[in-house]
C-alpha cells in the first residue's frame, strides 16, 4: 500500500506563488533577446524561479522577478538585457 | 550518465513567491537542489533566511513539507521524522535538515554531530553565506578570515573552520562541497546523497550580497570565482573515497576577494596571507 505523506495543518503548499514577494521592489526587470540559444542557464541561476522552460520556450513571469539581474549577467550569450522600470517623465509602473 | 538542464524535472518545489532578497544565493541553492530531491522529501529548516524566506504557517513558497524548527535542532527534528516514517513502512521519502552556517557549525552543531554519529538515514545542507544574516550578519565560525561584519568592524581575527573536515572526521557516508555556480555538480551531488542509506553532509557555498557588499547580479559570478581562486574546493568523500569534482584555473584571490565590500579593507600582507593559504589547505586530505 503506497501511503501518502503526513500532512500537517498549515498554510497552503506553494500559496506565496499567488501573492509573491518583492514584485514592488523591482527597479528593473529582464527581456530575453533572439540570440537566446536555450542554453537554459538562467532557469537554474533564477532565485525566484521566475525564468523556467515550459514547452521547450523559456517563459518568464514578471509577477516573480525581483530584478535582481543575476540571468543578464550569467547568460554566456548576452541575450538577456535588464531594462529600467521607471521611463519618461513622470516614470511608468508595470 | 551526464545531467542536462532540459531533462531535470519542471516541477517548481520550492522559490517561486519567496520572501527572501532578490539575488539571494541560498534561494538558489534552495531551487537547485530541489530539482534533485523532488516532490518526496520532508525538510525542516532552524531559525535563518531560509526559514524566513520559506514563508510563514499561513503562506509558504514550499511544496513540501517544511517544517521550520527551533535553532538548535532541526538534524534531531530530522531523525524523529525519519523514525516516524520508518514506523509507518514508508521508505520512499528523502529526509532533509538544511540550515545557514549558523545552524550547521556553531549553534546547531550539537544536534548535527549527534545525527551524523548515529548515522540517521538522513541528509544535512549548510547553505554558507558566511554569516548569520537573518539577524544582520554577524559574525560566526564559518566567517573568513578578515571579512568586515556588521559586529566586527576590523575584521575577523581568525580562520573560518573547516566543516567539511569535521564532518568527514565522523565517517558518515557521504561528504560534499557544492557551489550555486556549478548546479550540475550540485545536483549530481544530492542524487548520490538521496541513495545512501546513512547520513549525507552537503556544504553548499551561497553568496549573501548584502552581507557580502556585492551588487546582486553578482552573487553567482562569486561564487564562481570562490571556486575558480581555490579558496573554495569542489569534492565530495563517498563512503571515505575523495574525489575532486571541478577543477579550478587557480586565478589569484584578489580577483575574488577585492569585488567584495566586506574585503575593502584588506592589506597586500593579508592578500598574500589568504593566497597563501589556499596553497596550504587545497586538497587537504587527499
Ligand atoms: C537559540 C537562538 N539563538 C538566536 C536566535 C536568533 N537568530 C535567528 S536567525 C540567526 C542567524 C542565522 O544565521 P545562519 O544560520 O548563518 O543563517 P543565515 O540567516 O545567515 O542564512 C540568529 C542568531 C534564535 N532564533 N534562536
Ligand atoms: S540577507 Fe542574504 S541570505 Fe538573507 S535573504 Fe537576503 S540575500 Fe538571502
Amino acid at each position: 500500500m503506497v501511503k501518502n505523506l503526513p500532512v500537517v495543518p498549515t498554510a497552503k503548499a506553494g500559496s506565496l506563488v499567488e501573492t509573491p514577494t518583492g514584485i514592488t521592489w523591482r527597479i528593473q526587470h529582464p527581456e530575453i533577446l533572439e540570440n537566446c540559444n536555450m542554453c537554459l542557464d538562467c532557469t537554474l541561476f533564477c532565485p525566484d524561479g521566475a525564468i523556467v522552460q515550459q514547452a521547450g520556450e523559456l517563459v518568464l513571469s514578471l509577477r516573480l522577478c525581483k530584478g535582481c539581474g543575476i540571468c543578464a549577467n550569467e547568460c554566456k550569450e548576452n541575450a538577456i538585457q535588464m531594462i529600467p522600470e521607471y521611463s519618461g517623465v513622470k516614470g511608468v509602473f508595470r | 550518465m551526464a545531467l542536462s538542464i532540459a531533462d531535470l524535472p519542471k516541477e517548481e518545489l520550492f522559490g517561486q513567491g519567496h520572501a527572501g532578497c532578490g539575488g539571494c544565493g541560498a534561494a538558489v541553492a534552495g531551487r537547485q537542489a530541489m530539482k534533485a530531491l523532488g516532490s518526496r522529501t520532508i525538510i525542516t529548516i532552524p531559525a535563518s533566511c531560509m526559514a524566513t524566506m520559506g514563508g510563514s504557517n499561513l503562506k509558504t513558497t514550499w511544496q513540501i513539507p517544511f517544517y521550520h524548527t527551533l535553532f538548535e535542532i532541526a538534524p534531531a527534528v530530522s531523525s524523529g521524522i525519519r523514525a516516524a516514517l520508518d514506523a509507518q513502512g514508508i521508505e520512499d521519502v528523502n529526509v532533509v535538515s538544511w540550515a545557514g552556517d549558523a545552524g550547521t557549525a556553531d549553534i546547531g552543531f550539537q544536534a548535527l554531530t549527534g545525527a551524523a554519529e548515529r548515522n540517521e538515514h538522513m541528509m544535512h545542507v549548510c547553505y554558507d553565506n558566511e554569516m548569520y544574516m537573518n539577524t544582520g550578519g554577524q559574525t560566526g565560525s564559518q566567517t573568513p578570515k578578515f571579512a568586515i561584519t556588521s559586529n566586527m568592524a576590523n575584521g575577523k581575527k581568525v580562520k573560518k573552520k573547516n566543516m567539511l573536515a569535521i564532518m568527514e572526521a565522523h565517517e558518515i557516508d557521504y561528504v560534499a562541497s557544492a557551489s550555486i555556480a556549478y548546479p550540475l555538480d550540485l545536483i549530481a551531488k544530492f542524487k548520490k546523497a538521496a541513495k545512501k542509506p546513512g547520513f549525507s553532509y552537503m556544504h553548499i557555498l551561497a553568496p549573501c550580497h548584502r552581507g557580502w557588499q556585492i551588487p546582486a547580479e553578482k552573487t553567482i559570478e562569486l561564487a564562481r570565482l570562490a571556486v575558480e581562486s581555490g579558496l573554495f574546493e569542489l569534492y565530495e568523500v563517498d563512503e571515505g573515497k575523495r574525489t575532486r569534482t571541478v577543477e579550478p584555473t587557480f586565478i589569484p584571490v584578489d580577483n575574488y576577494l577585492l569585488p567584495q565590500g566586506r574585503f575593502k579593507d584588506l592589506t597586500q600582507e593579508d592578500i598574500q596571507d589568504i593566497q597563501a593559504g589556499v596553497n596550504r589547505h587545497y586538497g587537504r586530505g587527499e
